[in-house]
């Protein structure tokens, strides 16, 4: 009896395990996460704490300067990976076990979701008026969904042509300045021989075919009518999609990723003859390939309508209040002079080139004062940047889940790259992949597929 | 054991107490029984519980309940009862769909394949036709000993152009070949689940065989059939059952197919996130953060697995039935 009965109690025993195993586990959480959430309330007497999640390259040297400069308020920061490499599901699953940062880094494309899943504060009533006349209002547009403002931004960024200008004059190419022009060019680049080509399209680029579309007149996502209207495949999003489909069909353009290896080789090996990207993107590229150096200059974008320019962005962030925040005044605090100081873009430039065109159009004497302009041979690419920012397009809006509405996207953009579909089936897709998910959401939808 | 000799003690009383007492004892160890029988089998009803019935029911409450806003969802949250919503909305995503056409080919080629070469290399290994033939099952059996990740890791690695040296060989004899592009995806994933469990499931084959009566097989060769015919027509037939087995544990694997996939995303665009059903479940809820449509989907993929299961067993129930009336 005394034997079975011990055995009894070691199997009981050892049932119990996991289970308490578990539960060990589950409060051992708990108290981590309970922690953490004081830790951002405590600090010295007097001074505010909050924490800062970015994956933005200098927010280090910004949060130094900001923290060395003010007493009341001190940032914790975490520079975290970008966006799609992890970034924004760290984010999401922060504030799913309510722990997220005071402030967040959001993209545009990203921000209507965030605002829907409620990880963005409202912050309409705690954003000033100062502040709010500083900015572009076309910056400001993009983060305001039903008069509610969710996001900040820092920067916006109009689509630019970026070319080659020692090839351009070894050719004797012109620079064009409608999109008729730029096929043009595109066969004759062609015919130069040597693999060049004219452009990438690029098979991971739902941000530049937005562009593109937007600054045809192309409206993906509509909110006016207070539901959320999709249509990915409407006109000038079929005249955009028509145009490309005819540059790859003729062979006119490379078709790969452009943040693969072969298209760092196509950029480096001078094949490819023009960038089509934001502002952003003439910093980024002195950094990434510094022995080009004088042989690039920045041009406006294409047109459709020589009479009538538009335009649309390509990149560009903004910084959320999130809705663990316990101290939302001392982050909008925070961001205001993130987004409006000269001494924050300052120590931004410090960490390395960059050529971000910033919403608040006050600091852009800062930035184009910081800028080496001897990349560019001396072009004053600010004062481009400046004339361009004001031919964005007002009203476009981005889609409630747009990472996932872009890997659909650009899913059927690689197979078009491979020979199957097109990449106007390849909008469809998008669309098609997405409306599921928006009414398991339970949005209101509405949809057109012409 | 105890229970006997507790039977023989009773059986040793006096007669009148003996009735009596030899019910208690009965009872008594049939209760013993219950109890060894209930503390042996509680871990794994726990464990069923604990890892198999709640999520199952998390799972199914999560796909019938959503966190809704009116309108353009930018208002407060609230969670809802929203029916089958979740459910309509998974059935009518083409991207779904399209995973399960993928998983659906996949296992067309997979199955066959791997019940297939499994069994020949059983055969061969029993035929005693290979030398050395521990070290061949060895050899076979351990890529199943590697862990699916690092497995997949170590594949991406050889299919990845520009690192990998069998593209790089490959290239120097001027054959150019893509793994990971449009239609070399499947076959190459189908090459790594191959390669991790052929191994495993020859072993389960080569010991069905090693059950299989030596004179049936002295038989065999008496009748005159020669090596391959006793292969195909005896042994085979012999391990039919294990071959159900194989197959239907394979297939339940297929149908989850994730791990390979996920990495090799990270090579090829023509691996998508919604590529097979799980990885659709995996983005629903961590890109899209859409848990009730990660929910629907799971059900919808545990029910199918389930159906297809039970499909098969029924279907080879039947057909052995028939089997055995015709003889």
């Amino acid at each position: 009896m005394p034997g079975r009965q011990s055995r009894r109690s070691v199997l009981a025993a050892i049932t119990a395990l996991p289970l308490t195993g578990a539960l060990g586990a589950c409060s051992g959480n708990d108290s981590a996460s309970a922690r953490s959430g004081s830790s951002s309330k405590s600090g010295t007497k007097g001074t505010t704490t909050i924490t800062f999640w970015s994956a933005l390259r200098g927010s280090q040297q910004v949060v130094d300067a900001f923290n060395k400069t003010h007493d009341h308020i001190q940032v914790d920061f975490e520079q975290i990976p970008s966006g799609t490499q992890g970034g924004y599901l760290k984010l999401s699953n922060a504030a799913r076990a309510g722990n997220a940062p005071d402030v967040a880094t959001i993209e545009y494309p990203q921000l209507p979701g965030f605002a829907i899943d409620g990880v963005a504060r409202d912050i309409t009533s705690v954003i000033s008026d100062e502040l709010r006349a500083k900015l572009l209002p076309q910056s400001l547009g993009q983060t305001t969904f039903e008069k509610r403002t969710y996001s900040v931004p820092l920067d916006l960024e109009p689509m630019v042509l970026h070319y080659r200008k020692d090839l351009f004059d070894k050719f004797g190419f012109d620079v064009p300045t409608t999109w008729d022009e730029y096929a043009e060019l595109a066969r004759r680049v062609r015919r130069t021989g040597g693999g060049r080509r004219i452009a990438t399209f690029p098979t991971d680029g739902m941000s530049q075919m937005a562009a593109w579309c937007w600054q045809a007149g192309a409206q993906w996502f509509d909110i006016s009518k207070g539901a959320w209207n999709v249509s990915m495949a409407d006109a000038p999003t079929r005249k955009v999609a028509a145009y490309w489909q005819r540059l790859i069909d003729e062979g006119l353009v490379y078709c790969n990723s452009s943040t693969s290896r072969l298209y760092d080789a196509q950029i480096g090996n001078g094949l490819v003859l023009t960038r089509l990207s934001g502002a952003w993107d003439a910093g980024a590229q002195m950094n990434a390939r510094p022995e080009q150096k004088g042989k690039w200059r920045i041009a406006p974008l294409p047109q459709w309508t020589p009479g009538r320019p538009a335009l649309g962005t390509h990149g560009g962030s903004t910084f959320a209040v999130t809705k663990d925040s316990k101290h939302p005044e001392a982050a909008m605090e925070f961001i205001e002079w993130q987004v409006a100081h000269p001494d924050a873009l300052r120590a931004r430039l410090s960490s390395g080139a960059s050529s971000q065109y910033p919403a608040a159009t006050g600091l852009i004497p800062v930035g184009r004062a910081a800028f080496d302009r001897s990349y560019y041979g001396g072009q004053d690419i600010y004062r481009l940047f400046e004339e361009e920012a004001h031919k964005i397009r007002d009203g476009w809006v981005w889609g409630p889940r747009m990472t996932a509405t872009g890997y659909v996207m650009q899913d059927a953009f690689a197979r078009a790259g491979a020979g199957s579909g097109t990449i106007l089936s390849a909008m469809r897709a998008a669309q098609d992949g997405t409306m599921p998910d928006l009414k398991a959401l339970g949005l209101t939808t509405t949809q057109h597929s012409t | 054991m105890t229970a006997t000799a507790h039977v023989r003690t009773a059986q040793a009383a006096p007669p009148q107490a003996a009735d009596v007492s030899r019910r208690k004892a009965q009872r008594s160890a049939q209760r013993r029984r219950n109890g060894a029988a209930g503390v042996l089998m509680a871990p794994f009803f726990l464990l069923l519980l604990l890892v198999f019935l709640i999520p199952v029911g998390t799972a199914v409450w999560l796909s019938f309940f959503s966190d809704d806003q009116p309108g353009l969802g930018f208002g407060p949250e609230r969670t809802v009862f929203v029916g089958l919503r979740s459910y309509a909305a998974v059935v009518t995503d083409p991207t779904f769909l399209s995973g399960l056409g993928t998983v659906g080919l996949y296992c067309v080629i997979y199955i066959p394949l791997m019940v297939i070469g499994s069994l020949a290399l059983a055969l061969l290994l029993d035929s005693g036709v290979v030398r050395l033939r521990s070290w061949a099952q060895l050899g076979l059996f351990l890529p199943h000993a590697v862990p699916g990740i690092i497995a997949a890791l170590i594949w991406l690695y050889l299919y990845t152009p520009g690192i990998s040296p069998v593209i790089e060989a490959l290239g120097k004899a001027d054959i150019t070949v893509d793994f990971l592009g449009l239609h070399t995806t499947l076959p190459s994933i189908v090459n790594i689940a191959l390669w991790s469990n052929l191994g495993y499931n020859m072993v389960v084959f080569y010991a069905a065989l090693q059950a299989v009566p030596r004179e049936v097989l002295e038989a065999s060769v008496v009748d005159g059939a020669g090596p391959v015919r006793t292969a195909l027509q005896v042994k085979a037939p012999l391990v039919r059952s294990s071959i159900v087995m194989v197959a239907m544990f394979t297939l339940i694997w297929a149908l989850q197919l994730f791990t390979e996939p996920m990495l090799l995303h990270q090579s090829s665009q023509m691996i998508n996130t919604r590529f097979s059903p799980s990885m659709y479940i995996y983005d629903a809820a961590f890109s899209r953060n859409n848990y009730s449509l990660a929910a629907a989907a799971s059900v919808i993929l545990l029910i199918i697995t389930i159906a297809i299961s039970y499909g098969v067993t029924r279907w080879t129930n039947r057909v052995e039935k028939a089997e055995e009336h015709a003889r």
